[in-house]
């Protein structure tokens, strides 16, 4: 059950460091034009590179929880799991934020990370759980 | 071992074709759940907007029916007008009980509906009483309006805010309304859709409402002939091409919804088929050492159920989750508005999806595990 969660875990580590990338308003071909005529990114470009430092350790996360046998990685990888599941929410919806409700990053890239972190957060709770509950011995 | 562990037990012991089933059923129930949810709240916006505008008639330009249709729903540009002395002669018409003219302008992505507090009756009555008197300058926004201060900025404009609009889920959402001495000098340096402004004193729609007792059928057809150059929409038949679309995205929905289910049910049939079969010999030995056939029956079907259920309540969350969330792509995508249910509504359509997804389990699973159970162990065991 853990490998499955550990795959699940993989996939969306990936999608949360791939996907803003292409859905920020910056992509899109939206930035703010200053008084002085410069253009300066929206803040959604910053959440989606961020997210990349949030997506990088949780591939290491949901791969440890895919490939290990020992109880106290899986349960520091649970934990571990849980926090940049929550992270890579907040990153949007609060620590740097997005852009305004009629922007592109508001219609996919927002909805999306909230949805793929809560599955991460959910997966990792469940990860941790059957750990701290197995009778696995340490190797 | 009572008959939840036997199950139990098996759906552990054979984790591939247990998978299948749970991807067939998750998927089942999510689909059925997020089209439904998307239709439902489709209806839902729309009935909340033709409710707020809650006028018998709206009178258009001729030829610009669909032009502000959109602009009411989806929140579209315009630039049609009509002049304003069509308001005064459709109010002489006999059986008219008000009238309240609107001029819509589009400034970026923000839609501004002008309207006149004096005879309006579509939009005062959702605001509190407080903010009934709306003057020049002040504004009332759309739930879906941001605005962090007691100010509202447009078109090189600071507007007061006086109220905020309940959710519709459709373009009126992203509206901000105002009277129409703010709006006449928004017309100014708003263009309508990037094209001229749209002539002083004109309107772009008026709203209606006849006396009690008047065929509204009938009013409209009489407006026609007496008034050239506008169109009379029947508050019924009003988003025509709106329906339309949701009536096509309605079948579109359920023909892929049978293909899946009918697709989802072979396949859990088959994977119980394949099951009951393996299993033909430790069901001989079961029945051998006293179990029932209805022991059988019902160890097999709990199998199927107790995987539909995880399966299916973890379905309907990921695709509840899902739309909500995504709501704004969904809307923008296929084109209508969207307003996500209501919470009881939405605990009924949970309960449906729910139940459907058993259901279809219990269907396609009776079928090899009553022949299973109806087997004979001497037959099995010489198998």
């Amino acid at each position: 059950m853990t490998k499955i969660l550990g795959i699940v875990i993989l996939v969306l580590a990936v999608a949360v460091a791939v996907l803003p990338q292409f859905t920020n308003c910056q992509y899109e071909g939206k930035a703010i034009t200053t008084a002085a005529g410069t253009t300066v990114p929206m803040k959604c470009l910053w959440t989606a590179r961020a997210e990349i430092a949030v997506g990088v350790p949780l591939l290491a996360v949901g791969a440890i929880m895919m490939v290990s046998r020992r109880r106290s990685l899986k349960i520091s990888s649970g934990i571990m799991g849980i926090v940049l599941g929550a992270f890579a929410i907040a990153l949007p919806e609060g620590l740097i934020g997005v852009c305004s409700s009629a922007m592109p990053c508001n219609l996919v890239m927002e909805p999306a990370l909230l949805y793929m972190g809560s599955i991460i957060t959910t997966a990792s709770l469940v990860g941790l759980v059957m750990a701290v509950r197995s009778k696995d011995k340490e190797l | 071992m009572n008959l939840l562990g036997l199950a139990q037990r098996n759906v552990r012991g054979n984790r591939f074709r247990s998978a299948v089933v749970f991807l067939c059923v998750l998927g089942l129930a999510g689909f059925f759940l997020s089209t439904t949810l998307i239709i439902r709240g489709a209806e839902t916006s729309l009935r909340r907007g033709l409710d707020r505008l809650g006028a018998d008639l709206l009178v258009v330009p001729s030829g610009a029916e669909a032009v502000v249709e959109s602009a009411l729903l989806m929140g579209q540009p315009t630039s049609v007008w009509m002049p304003g002395e069509l308001v005064d002669r459709i109010k002489s018409l006999p059986g008219i009980a008000a009238v309240s003219p609107q001029l819509y302008l589009t400034s970026g992505d923000v839609l501004v509906v002008g309207f006149d507090p004096a005879s309006d009756f579509t939009i005062q009555p959702w605001l509190r009483q407080e903010s009934k008197s709306l003057g020049k300058g002040e504004v009332i926004l759309g739930a879906g309006v941001n605005s962090t201060t007691g100010n509202f900025n447009i078109a090189g404009q600071s507007l007061v805010i006086k109220g905020r609009l309940d959710g519709t889920g459709g373009a009126l959402d992203m509206a901000v309304f105002v009277n129409l001495d703010t709006a006449a000098e928004m017309r100014k340096v708003v263009p309508s859709d990037g094209t001229a402004p749209t002539p002083a004193g004109s309107y772009s729609a008026v709203l209606v409402k006849v006396k009690p007792g008047i065929d509204i059928s009938k009013m409209a057809l009489y407006m026609v002939q007496e008034i050239m150059g506008i169109s009379p929409i029947q508050s019924p038949q009003m988003f025509a091409w709106f329906r339309d679309q949701m009536n096509g995205l309605l079948w579109g929905f359920i023909t892929i919804l049978s293909i899946i289910w009918v697709l989802a049910a072979v396949a859990i049939g088959l994977v119980f088929s394949m099951v009951t079969n393996e299993r033909r010999r430790q069901i001989a030995v079961l029945r051998a050492l006293g179990a029932t056939r209805a022991f059988i029956f019902r160890s097999l079907l709990a199998e199927a159920l107790i995987l539909g259920t995880a399966a299916a309540i973890i379905g309907i969350v990921l695709a509840a989750a899902g739309v909500y969330l995504f709501s704004g792509q969904v809307s923008s995508t296929i084109g209508i508005p969207f307003l996500f249910p209501s919470l009881s509504s939405l605990a009924s359509l949970l309960a449906v999806s729910l139940a459907m997804a058993l259901v279809t389990v219990a269907l396609a699973a009776f079928v090899p595990v009553f022949r299973v159970s109806r087997l004979e162990p001497a037959i099995a065991m010489r198998e």
